[in-house]
């Protein structure tokens, strides 16, 4: 009797469940035309079969969900995330651009061409007391260009570290309020359509800070992963990020650089490689990647200090191995520059002029022999345009390494901005595909992919003639330029 | 051809690249069937451009000008692309609403029995 009424129940479980799935469906069609509505699912969930226990089985009516808002909402999501990104990297690229001049006017470049103008101008007069003050004048400029550009790029860097603090705070914030609505959600009865729009307007903040996924459950919360696998926000509960520098192994021959930076998952997890766009995965790239690059890291020394380790070194070389007087007995010559010999890091930072060093200890006498009244000035002066690999560094003169810092900087910036202009037209493309989904009935949509789908190969036949094209007349036009 | 008409030519073509792009912002079928016209308009431009350029003449600025529409080029992909992927997706969840899953796992293919569509 038990069997037969257990039956009974679940076949009108089941009935109930299907007639709320009907339900569902007439409203689907009903609302075909409402401006904004989108299709909704009845979601049937199987239940528990064991008759010992009275378990009967069969289906339930779970919540009713909008696959069609969810996806149209998280590809919208996907832009904006994109966006994000794309906007840090131009204004942190723009500032960073600033520090490195290259009109020749200011800075690095200028001091440099100061510093060749003046060893070659002692050269032609190397007894000059006048000549001699003028190098060392313009060697405390050069000293002084390095040490602001250095500056600039560290206190850029801490800025950038800042951000991060800042960013990571927004992002446990917006989780704290989705953990909020969560709770909300799973608490009412029925589906609150505001709820549902703050919880996307939150989600849509969220976008532009870093990348996720956020998928509604069943029970109308919404799970939200950081690059779909670390947890943020899970039913009623966040789980917050942290922000933490990472200071180099002691071991490592930097140990005193400066720091990278890492983003950990409430667990204490390293999840820094999850964060891959958004704000946040914009700013950790540049601490991790592009400041590193100039002011070095554990394992290399930068090319900032790189460069300025390499050319003090050069010229005060050159200038120990000259006389100051040849004698008798010879007059040795002394070193230039000075700078942190202990943190390979801090070398453009610290470079400076000896202030002990006057003008008639600068030694101009190349020993030989053949012995040269003016050898040191015109080995220095040499450097301008190097003839031996030593006086180069990675293959290019100083003028030219210094450019490609600069020009690498200049294209990131260059990048970032032709990235903001497209991922500001992606967005509004996301938006407008949202736009479009919403409302429409399952056989009109069959009918417009198979509309898209011609519609695309035909553009996208389209676009590869014309990238072809432009390339041969590129080509066709710079063959003998 | 004169060297402003050459110039010219591909002045039409950015144009009519910026035009697709802005109708691919749209990304409904329409506007992307707009925008093969606009693309076609586009070829039609370098290919008169091409004929303007004789062989083995250098020119950096008309080089940097078709730089310049290949980069806007870049720009139209990259809205097409993400309108496919659009689709795509979209395509994968109504296979599954309207048919669920194939043997094989994949979201069964949107059916179409019935329909008829046509283009002008």
């Amino acid at each position: 009797m038990s069997n037969i009424l257990s039956s009974l129940i679940s076949a009108a479980g089941a009935l109930d469940a299907f007639t709320q799935a009907l339900d569902v469906t007439q409203n689907n069609v009903a609302n075909a035309q409402t401006p904004g509505y989108a299709n909704q699912t009845q979601l049937l969930t199987a239940m528990q079969f064991d008759p010992a226990e009275g378990s009967t089985g069969g289906v339930s009516a779970g919540e009713v969900v909008s696959s069609r808002d969810q996806y149209a909402e998280q590809a919208v999501r996907q832009q904006n995330v994109l966006l994000g990104q794309a906007q840090q990297n131009v204004t942190s690229f723009t500032s960073l651009q600033s520090l490195f001049d290259i009109s020749g006017n200011s800075g690095i470049p200028y001091a440099l061409n100061n510093l060749f103008t003046s060893f070659s101008a002692w050269g032609q007069t190397p007894t000059s007391t006048n000549a001699q003050q003028a190098v060392i004048d313009s060697a405390t400029d050069l000293a002084n260009a390095f040490q602001q550009t250095a500056t600039g790029l560290a206190q850029a860097a801490q800025n950038n570290s800042s951000q991060i603090d800042q960013t990571v705070v927004q992002i446990n914030q917006l989780a704290g309020q989705l953990a909020g609505y969560n709770s909300q959600a799973m608490s009412d009865a029925t589906p609150d359509p505001g709820l549902d729009a703050q919880i996307n307007s939150t989600l849509q903040q969220l976008s532009q800070y870093v990348n996720f996924t956020a998928s509604q459950q069943s029970n109308g919360s919404v799970t939200v992963l950081v690059n779909g696998q670390v947890p943020l926000v899970i039913g009623d509960k966040a789980y917050a990020l942290q922000d933490q520098p990472v200071t180099p192994d002691p071991a490592s021959p930097n140990p005193n650089a400066p720091p990278t930076m890492s983003i950990l998952a409430s667990d204490g997890a390293d999840i820094t490689s999850q964060v891959t766009s958004g704000q946040l995965g914009a700013l950790v790239n540049l601490a991790n990647n592009v400041f590193p690059q100039y002011l070095g890291d554990g394992n290399n020394a930068g090319d900032l200090n790189t460069m300025a380790k390499q050319f003090a070194d050069c010229v005060n070389q050159a200038l120990t191995q000259g006389n100051i007087s040849d004698g008798p007995p010879p007059v040795d010559g002394v070193p230039l520059f000075t700078y942190d010999t202990t943190n390979a890091t801090n070398v453009a930072q610290t470079l400076a002029v000896d202030p002990s060093v006057t003008a008639g200890q600068l030694a101009a006498i190349s020993p030989g022999p053949p012995e040269v009244s003016n050898g040191v000035p015109l080995a220095l002066s040499a450097l301008a345009d190097p003839q031996s690999s030593g006086d180069e560094i990675n293959g290019a003169s100083f003028t030219e390494f210094y450019g490609s810092m600069a020009a690498a900087i200049g294209n990131g910036l260059n990048v970032a901005n032709n990235s903001l202009q497209v991922q500001q037209s992606a967005l509004a493309q996301a938006q407008n595909l949202r736009q479009q989904v919403s409302g429409v009935s399952l056989d009109a949509e069959a009918a417009v992919l198979l509309q898209f789908q011609q519609a695309y190969e035909a553009n996208s036949k389209l676009i590869t003639i014309l990238d072809q094209l432009s390339e041969d007349t590129i080509n066709m036009l710079t063959a003998t330029s | 051809m004169p060297a402003a008409e050459t110039a010219e030519h591909l002045s039409v073509a950015r144009s009519e690249v910026k035009r697709a792009c802005h109708l691919l912002e749209g990304a409904s079928p329409a506007s992307l069937e707009a925008s093969s016209s606009a693309l076609e308009r586009a070829v039609s431009g370098v290919t008169d451009c091409r004929r303007g350029i004789r062989p083995g003449q250098a020119d950096a600025h008309l080089a940097a000008r078709v730089r310049q529409l290949r980069a806007e080029l870049r720009h139209a992909g990259r809205l097409l692309e993400s309108a496919a992927d659009f689709y795509r997706g979209w395509e994968r969840i109504l296979g599954t609403m309207s048919g669920g899953y194939t043997a094989g796992g994949d979201p069964a293919p949107v059916a179409r029995t019935g329909k008829l569509y046509c283009q002008g």
